[in-house]
């Protein structure tokens, strides 16, 4: 052959020697870069059992310095061994790859340098066969790449193209929306300085405002919101019911004093409400989601209702989480429409017969677990805390036609607790709680009126308010008393058992927390001394509701601890339901009415 | 005299890098007031313009050597150590980057939005290959591109696949190449860089995943000589369109073919196309009924092709970052994050872009890849189109030729041939 004609010429015996090097060497290497991985993977330098002994050790006499030093020591040199670990790791990669290209390289040239073999082959097939294969299978090849490819395009097909441009559409009319509330807010004043012109407006427009203010004292919560119960935790949210004669014994085994059990077409973790002889909830899953009303007496479903085909709607649910669902903020209702929300940012109202009056998408809620604030009627407002992700506000819908009356954006950060409305001392506040502070809105405008940073985390629990002072907790940060106003100020705060579902209630004098694990404490309102502490079995999602002077709680397997709102722990009944529980229960005359894991029960007798 | 050229060769190296240590940084450092000192940064700066001319000049250097050796010179030793410079140079000093492979992105990004500003070594590095194909062949692909001398250092046990699987892997490459254009044109990604099995051993950074799949290719690439190259490589689909024109393509015999058939097996690529006598020509009639056929089945082919690709627009259109972001906006599921909200949502809130806008950008990619869809996928049934026709045109051939599209001028088959140019014949003993 014309090996002659090379110009590089090839030692074979030094390329031999030197690709024995390169083999034994990147062998060698390969083997230590294994033990050394082994070794890296089997320890965790933060946690050797030699620290944590002397870390014990250390809890146990905290003030021993020399102690402190060997741990900070043997620390340093856990991690060091740890990171130099890694580096020969790395360094063992790089000598591995070099290793193994002098190797290749050189059995390349010994190989080259070997004489051909003048052998000659079988001949193959004849042109025409080779070509006939070829083209079977090419044909198979595209047959087979279109019907994967069409099998997968039909199998994922979203209509991506046009729920983009309809969720464009969608944030564009709420952008709008917004806008022109804003503008609206901010045309009124330069309306009024206009007409500022004269004193006598200014007297007219003051007394209007006055009067206004007194007619708001006055008219929250409403003699007809008092004598129902019309949102999630009594009216305004306070955690307090107005009813009486609550009965205090039960059993869901025997069916003593159960009047009517119904089951709930589909789930959700919202409470009941009532309005008159109507009682309302809602339930969802990742495609439906409805409104459903039945007659508190008879347990009859009169109604259900679709909260379907609304514009702006995501063509998928969010993914929430099991223990939140697609439904689990409480409708609310003002007598004459009840309103509900879901995870999808669907708002709709339906007359009292189930009639929608209209539906609107806030957009989608950006919220991992799921969005859970429940909803409120202030006068003529819908009230709707609207903390996710990407956005966090406060808005106020027109019952009657679901449009913007006021929205202010806040700059908190997700929040699963829901607005308290409470009177104070010269008018009606919104107290919204988020990571990391609690805020006050005036309910008739929306402007804030106070804000203090107080917490931290994943907020669950709403607030409780009592003789303005304002209860917040969370569990991993604190119990905090916060006395209201515009300068508001921390009156005391407590770490020892706090909350991360259920909502603290309040008196004047006391205030009950229950915790998920169990424990219930009874603190002094105005001190934060703990005055009693009980630790029952089975934890709290649901919140206690104080009606006619006792506490109503509601444990996990559904069993129902009455006790008296005072400061020593006085049991009135622990009467059971026989099915697991975590809403909270709704209150009219004479009965209690509880949406279990599957089924409605009302109470009474 | 060698040993005094490695010195040269290593001294040149190292003095460019240190050249690279006092490239400008774009952004100065913060000073700190406690007397922090700054740790040296891991990143390499990115090229100098003195740096990125030299690589040119380097590049045009390598082709025009390689060419030298493969058509001048015959010579697989020559080649075998332009491949080892390649490798060190293009592949570890460059890291690889920019590639001629990866370089069609940019051109093609180049061209659909004018946005985008092209430096002139990209340019560079995409045509002047290009051009030393149209005139020697793959000259590039023998020994100057980083990720095909990678595998031929590998390629120690080759060994041949039937001729009619290599055809129809060979539509692979112009597929990818289809794909590739497309997301560079929509501005998605640069998939090839992304998906390059190489890069991560130039940078000594590869993720597990990818550092697994160039090991594949690698260990494949010992007894499948370069699988990269022959059934993937988009810019090796397009040199092998150019190759087919080349001037001065190397041939197997430097003079007459004594039809020994000693070159037969020869190259690892199964580049080498044998005689095809007329005895083996179809029948008139019925090459005629297939070429007419075949006519009619392109212009169908290109439609179901089109059909196809514009109804899979969707999926194409899901690797685009904006339309995932939308997505996950619109889903709310968070990149399926539990635990904190997602970066890419953090970075989106951050920007201060309103949802609208996101919305209205991410229908508008779906819509211009609904229409990539349909020109990929006619792209696609072209090539199969076309490659039915070549398979079924007879073509007359007495000697052993590399076949011009896919020869890679590695020069293996050379070493083969007994003939001397002389049209002496050597004997070995």
């Amino acid at each position: 052959m014309n090996n002659n004609k090379q110009i590089f010429k090839v030692n074979i015996q030094l390329w031999k020697g030197i690709a024995i090097v390169a083999a034994a060497f990147s062998f060698i290497i390969c083997f230590l870069i294994i033990a050394n991985y082994l070794q890296i993977n089997r320890l965790d330098p933060v946690n050797t059992e030699i620290i944590n002994t002397l870390v014990e050790r250390l809890s146990q006499n905290p003030n021993d310095e020399a102690l402190k030093e060997e741990i900070r020591e043997l620390d340093l040199l856990a991690r060091k061994a740890y990171f130099t670990n890694q580096w020969q790791i790395r360094t063992g990669g790089y000598l591995l790859l070099i290793g193994v290209i002098i190797f290749l390289i050189a059995i390349q040239l010994i190989n080259s340098a070997k004489k051909i073999s003048p052998e000659v082959g079988e001949k193959d097939d004849n042109n025409l066969f080779l070509q006939k294969t070829a083209r079977k299978w090419v044909s198979f090849g595209g047959i087979g790449l279109i019907i994967i490819a069409l099998f997968f395009a039909f199998l994922t097909h979203n209509r991506l193209g046009e729920t983009f441009t309809e969720a464009a559409f969608a944030e564009n009319a709420l952008n709008k929306e917004a806008t022109s509330d804003e503008t609206g807010s901010i045309q009124t004043p330069v309306e009024t300085s206009v007409n500022e012109t004269g004193q006598t407006d200014i007297e007219e427009s003051t007394e209007q405002t006055t009067k206004t203010i007194k007619s708001s004292i006055a008219d929250y919560p409403t003699a007809e919101m008092k004598e129902n119960f019309p949102s999630f935790r009594g009216p305004g949210g306070n955690g307090i019911a107005y009813q009486k004669n609550i009965p205090v014994n039960w059993d869901g085994a025997t069916r003593e004093n159960i009047l009517w059990k119904a089951t709930v077409p589909l789930h959700g973790y919202n409470s009941p409400v009532i309005w008159g002889n109507k009682l309302f909830l809602s339930g969802a899953n990742g495609s439906q989601r409805q409104v459903y009303c039945y007659d508190r007496n008879t347990g009859k479903l009169l109604w259900t209702a679709n909260a379907d085909n609304i514009t702006g709607s995501p063509a998928n649910a969010p993914k929430v989480t099991n223990d939140t669902g697609h439904s689990a903020p409480t409708v609310t209702t003002d007598g004459k429409k009840v309103f509900a929300i879901f995870s999808t940012g669907d708002v709709i109202a339906f007359d009292m017969n189930g009639k929608r009056v209209w539906a609107k998408n806030l957009g989608v809620p950006q919220n991992h677990y799921g969005y859970s604030s429940s909803l409120y009627v202030f006068k003529d407002k819908l009230i709707i805390q609207y903390d996710h992700r990407t956005e966090s506000k406060v808005m106020a819908l027109s019952v009657e036609s679901g449009d913007i009356v006021w929205s202010t954006n806040r700059n908190g950060k997700i929040s699963w607790a829901s607005p308290v409305i409470v009177k104070t001392f010269d008018r009606v506040e919104i107290l919204l709680l988020t990571d990391p502070f609690l805020a006050s809105y005036d309910a008739n405008t929306g402007e804030e009126l106070w804000k203090i940073d107080c917490l931290y985390g994943e907020i669950g629990p709403s607030v409780a308010y009592a003789d303005g002072i304002v209860y917040v907790t969370n569990e991993y940060a604190s119990l905090v008393a916060i006395k209201i106003g515009d300068n508001p100020e921390k009156l005391w705060e407590t770490y020892d058992y706090l909350s991360d579902v259920p909502s603290p209630v309040a008196t004047d004098k006391y205030l009950f927390l229950a915790t998920s694990y169990g424990v219930v404490v009874c603190h002094d309102a105005k001190t934060g001394d703990v005055l009693w502490e009980k630790e029952f079995n089975n934890g709290f999602y649901s919140s206690p509701i104080l009606v006619e002077g006792k506490i109503y709680l509601l444990d996990k397997q559904g069993i129902m601890h009455i006790f008296k709102a005072d400061k020593e722990y006085i049991s009135l009944g622990e009467p059971k339901l026989g099915e697991k529980a975590v809403s909270t229960p709704a209150f009219a005359n004479g009965r209690v009415y509880i949406r279990a894991d599957k089924n409605l029960y009302c109470i009474g007798k | 005299m060698k040993r005094k050229l490695a010195i040269v060769f290593l001294l040149i190296i190292i003095s460019l890098q240190i050249y690279n240590a006092f490239a400008i940084q774009r952004f100065p450092k913060p000073e700190f007031e406690s007397g922090h000192t700054q740790p040296p940064t891991i990143t390499p700066d990115p090229r100098s313009n003195a740096l990125a001319i030299l690589d040119v000049f380097v590049l045009v250097a390598a082709l025009s050597i390689v060419s030298w050796l493969v058509v001048k010179k015959r010579s697989r030793k020559g080649v075998f150590w332009m491949s080892i410079f390649a490798v060190l140079y293009f592949g570890f000093f460059r890291e690889g980057c920019v590639c001629s492979v990866g370089s069609l992105q940019n051109i093609t990004l180049a061209l659909f939005n004018p946005e985008y500003s092209i430096p002139i070594t990209v340019i560079a590095f995409f045509i002047l290959p290009i051009i030393y194909t149209l005139f020697f062949g793959r000259t590039f692909c023998a020994g100057v591109c980083p990720l095909g001398t990678l595998q031929d250092i590998f390629a120690l046990r080759p060994m041949p696949i039937k001729s009619w699987l290599e055809k129809v892997l060979g539509i692979i490459p112009f597929i990818y190449l289809g794909l590739a254009v497309l997301y560079a044109a929509t501005s998605t990604d640069f998939v090839i860089c992304r998906y390059d099995p190489f890069i991560g051993f130039f940078r000594l950074d590869a993720s597990f995943m990818m550092f697994m799949i160039g090991g594949i290719f690698l260990l494949i690439g010992v007894f499948i000589a370069r699988p990269y190259c022959r059934f993937l490589c988009p810019y090796g689909a397009l040199l092998n369109l150019v190759s087919r024109f080349s001037k001065k393509h190397i041939t197997i015999t430097p003079a007459e073919c004594i039809q020994c058939r000693l070159c037969e097996d020869s190259c690892p690529f199964g580049a080498i196309d044998k005689p095809v006598l007329l005895k083996e020509k179809e029948e008139r009639p019925i090459a005629v009924r297939r070429f007419v056929m075949l006519s009619i089945i392109i212009p169908l082919l290109i439609l179901v092709g089109g059909f196809t690709g514009a109804q899979f627009h969707e999926n194409l259109a899901s690797v685009n970052s904006k339309v995932r972001l939308a997505n996950e906006l619109l889903n709310n599921t968070n990149y399926g994050e539990t635990e904190q909200e997602a970066f890419e949502i953090t970075a989106f809130n951050a920007a201060g872009q309103s949802k609208e806008e996101l919305y209205n950008e991410a229908a508008s990619i779906i819509r211009q890849f609904y229409y990539g869809g349909w020109i990929l996928g006619g792209f696609i049934g072209l090539v199969f189109g076309l490659t039915l026709v070549s398979l079924s045109v007879f073509k007359y051939r007495e000697d052993y030729t590399p076949n011009k599209g896919t020869c890679l001028s590695c020069a293996r088959c050379v070493d083969y041939c007994p003939v001397l140019p002389e049209n002496k014949v050597i004997i070995q003993k």
